[in-house]
């Protein structure tokens, strides 16, 4: 096995970081940019680059040990010899690059940053035991009664509701952007499609203040409607809501 | 073989060690060019206009559209109550972004582009989210509201062939401007604040408000050059924003177009407002105050108050700019929005208030933000322009208005109540000038009222809440426009410990560095075999 030796492996590695590095922090944001369309830079998540880097270094490690041989260019690119002049040049940028480097991780560290809020959002609070009993009075209905509640339903919903949620109930009302805690898409299939009539009906009629305690990080800008709208109405805007969104509330599991 | 894995576990924990400092150096972004959207310009193949297309066009109406646009399609859907701008009334004329002349009706593609994109500002969403055949069936059918479209079957288009911007375009812009008397409705400043556009009216009995045209945001259709050349050339039919297609010549058009683009920005939102320590003594206490280019500014998007009635669907600011900085001793605030006149009346006043909890939060858990919660009390510092008989005529030299401020408490909407003279220790001043209030709010760091005040910490997240209130909007109590909680950061000076650690730092990775090249050498690498 004669090898060819590459005795400028280290810094090829190092520049191959280098070049990972650069492509996850300025080429990537552009690429995922036109990919998917979007009018603004789609930045790499902090965490996910860590993790990326991580197996970049790991990656050239790896390679560099492969073979006793490989190691050893490795290593001995530190160590002086009779090479080309432009070794020695970049072996002296190395030793004064790594401390550098080390001080300006250690400064970036040391200054204090803006603290960053954290803000948690629990998906499904329990739903209280006065609602828990509850039926929705149209569900049962005949056909056509059933068509006009969705009808009123959806009317109510569009005046009411949709200012924050928005026309299709996807959460993009013209107030949407005001609350940081964007109101809910009801499309998405982990929303409103995995609860029942019953938890819509709470969250309408009691709202964001109506939470139980241990969802108040929620900083839910829902109002209650408790002393605006009729319970009749109230369940309406639920049939009108699930068809908007175009999907269907859970079934109550059958008891034995 | 115990080697082997000494070495791949240090390896291992070097790489890790590596790809973590490098990966967590990076920082995200702010959201501000995520809020919103932005306006396609592709329209694929034409469907035939047929009659089934037009049936097919009443279904998809009657299922999405009809409930703001109303079943006949005057615009007085059962929904649009709720609404400003109302919505379209598509048996008239009245269409504003068209590629067409002026009075003529839009072409398939205008129409097309619009129900694919909406309208930002308004309520019309994007129906993108529909398949494009659907698309040219409902515009088909919609086109059947108004006999104009059949007898006006093909509207002149006005071509639009690029020109880019240069410096002096946008000069001889601004001197077009003042020339063809765009500030009568427009403002002086473009925040169309002209003392044209609050005389006149809707038939909805609404102002027809000129575009502020530094809210780059909401131009309707698009802000590109483009969008902004194609509005002035083809003018927005039944409102006062006329065609200039006669009136000046192709290359005048683009240098107003230029202006009006140099005017318009984008939202700069955050959700920590970063304040600044101040090195120069005394905080500025006046709106105009040549220090706040100091701070940094973060614009925060507002939505009517919706919470708790009376609801407020109609709210006319929509965003409102946040400076702070800090000294030893105070801090101070400048709020900046934009209003299209200082008009008001007895009891609708502009006004504007900040919310602090009482206390800053130990845990995740805030006070409600709307005025707090029988759990949490909250702190609004407000701030209200005088009223009197006379005063607000719109003028172009900048008025100062002292404004009353006051220091309130509130634990939920119906409990709020006014501190006592003793404790009332926030001063501030309001500015009016060319469309924009500027109000500043100062306090001392901290108080002697531990219970009612806010005491300011460096370095902590403190939530913040702002609402805004224009009398000319007939905004009172409940009916205003409010955010969601952000926070507000007191930035810690640099310690001069850091220089110490990195000198540590800087010896640590050079002697680190030495003990691994002198074992190297005294150990050089070979090969085993």
């Amino acid at each position: 096995m004669a090898n060819k030796r590459n005795t400028f492996l280290l810094i090829w590695i190092i520049t191959a970081v280098g070049c990972l590095y650069g492509f996850l922090k300025y080429a990537s944001p552009k690429i995922f940019q036109m990919l998917m369309a979007k009018d603004h830079p789609m930045p790499t998540p902090s965490t996910l680059m860590m993790w990326y880097m991580i197996m970049g270094v790991l990656a050239g490690l790896v390679y560099a040990t492969t073979s006793n041989q490989k190691f050893v260019d490795f290593l001995s690119f530190l160590l002086p010899d009779r090479g080309p002049l432009i070794k020695s040049f970049l072996r002296k940028i190395l030793f004064i690059g790594f401390p550098l480097l080390v001080g300006w991780f250690v400064y970036t560290w040391a200054i204090p940053g803006a603290a960053s809020p954290v803000e948690l959002r629990i998906q499904h609070p329990t739903l209280p035991q006065e609602f828990e009993k509850l039926e929705n009075p149209f569900r049962q209905a005949d056909a056509e009664t059933q068509r006009k509640c969705i009808e009123e339903g959806k009317i109510l919903f569009q005046t009411y509701c949709r200012p924050c949620h928005g026309s299709k109930a996807d959460g993009n009302g013209p107030f949407a952007n005001s609350f940081r805690l964007r109101p809910i898409n009801f499309k998405d299939p982990g929303t409103i499609a995995t609860v029942v009539d019953n938890y819509l009906f709470w969250r309408i009629k009691e709202g964001g203040p109506g939470l139980p305690s241990e969802s108040t990080p929620w900083d839910s800008a829902m109002p209650s409607w408790k002393d605006d709208l009729k319970d009749d109405e109230m369940w309406k805007i639920i049939m009108g809501e699930y068809d908007t969104a175009g999907v269907m509330p859970r079934q109550r599991e059958k008891l034995e | 073989m115990r080697n082997m894995f000494k070495k791949g576990f240090i390896t291992i924990v070097f790489a890790v060690a590596c790809g973590g400092v490098i990966g967590l150096q990076y920082e995200a972004v702010a959201q501000s060019s995520l809020l919103f959207r932005t306006y396609k310009r592709e329209v694929p193949q034409k469907l035939s206009e047929t009659p089934e297309a037009v049936a097919e066009g009443k279904k998809v109406y009657e299922k999405r559209c009809w409930y703001c646009h109303g079943i006949e399609g005057k615009g007085d859907g059962p929904a649009a109550i709720t609404m400003f701008p109302k919505p379209r009334n598509f048996t008239r004329n009245e269409y504003k972004v068209r590629s067409t002349t002026f009075g003529s009706v839009p072409t398939d593609e205008d129409l097309f582009r619009i129900i694919t994109s909406g309208i930002e500002g308004t309520a019309m969403p994007f129906w993108s989210t529909i398949s494009e055949t659907e698309r040219w069936q409902v515009l088909y059918y919609v086109k059947t509201f108004n006999e104009q479209f059949k007898k006006d079957a093909t509207p002149k288009v006005i071509p639009v062939v690029s020109v880019p911007s240069t410096p002096e375009s946008v000069k001889r812009g601004q001197e077009i401007f003042k020339e063809m008397k765009c500030f009568e409705c427009h403002g002086e400043d473009g925040r169309g604040n002209g003392p044209l556009t609050v005389a006149l009216q809707t038939e909805w009995n609404m102002p027809y408000r000129a575009r502020d045209l530094t809210e780059g945001w909401n131009f309707k259709g698009g802000n590109t050059i483009e969008d902004i050349y194609r509005t002035i050339s083809t003018g927005f039919n039944e409102t006062p924003m006329g065609s200039y297609l006669e009136k000046l010549s192709d290359e005048d058009r683009w240098h107003v177009t230029h202006y009006v683009k140099s005017l318009a920005k984008d939202m700069a939102s955050d959700v920590v407002v970063k304040v600044k320590l101040f090195e120069g003594g005394e905080l500025p206490s006046e709106p105009l105050d040549e220090n706040w280019s100091k701070s940094t500014a973060v614009e925060i998007p507002l939505a009517g108050q919706i919470l708790v009635s009376p609801r407020h669907w109609a709210p006319a600011i929509d965003a409102i700019m946040v400076r702070a900085l800090y000294n030893n001793n105070e801090i101070a605030f400048l709020l900046e929005w934009d209003d299209s006149t200082n008009k008001q009346e007895e009891i609708f006043r502009d006004a504007v208030s900040l919310q602090f909890p009482t206390k800053i939060p130990e845990s995740l858990k805030k006070p409600y933000f709307a005025m707090g919660d029988s759990s949490g009390s909250v702190n609004l510092w407000s701030w209200k322009a005088h009223w009197q008989e006379g005063f607000g005529s719109v003028t172009e030299a900048f008025e100062t208005e002292p404004g009353v401020v006051s220091e309130l408490n509130a634990k939920g909407i119906k409990n709020v109540a006014m501190q006592p003279p003793e404790s009332q220790n926030v001063t501030g001043k309001g500015v009016y000038q060319n469309g924009r209030w500027r109000v500043v709010f100062k306090r001392t760091l901290n108080t002697e009222d531990l219970k009612g005040d806010i005491q300011f910490e460096i370095g902590k997240l403190i939530p913040v809440a702002f609402a805004v209130w224009d009398g000319s909007n007939s905004d009172v109590g409940g009916e205003k426009s409010v955010s969601s909680w952000y926070y507000i950061s007191l930035e810690k000076p640099v310690p001069k410990t850091v220089f110490i650690y990195v000198l540590i730092a800087l010896i640590m990775g050079a002697s680190v560095e030495m003990w691994f090249i002198a074992r190297l050498r005294r150990f050089p690498p070979k090969l085993e075999e």
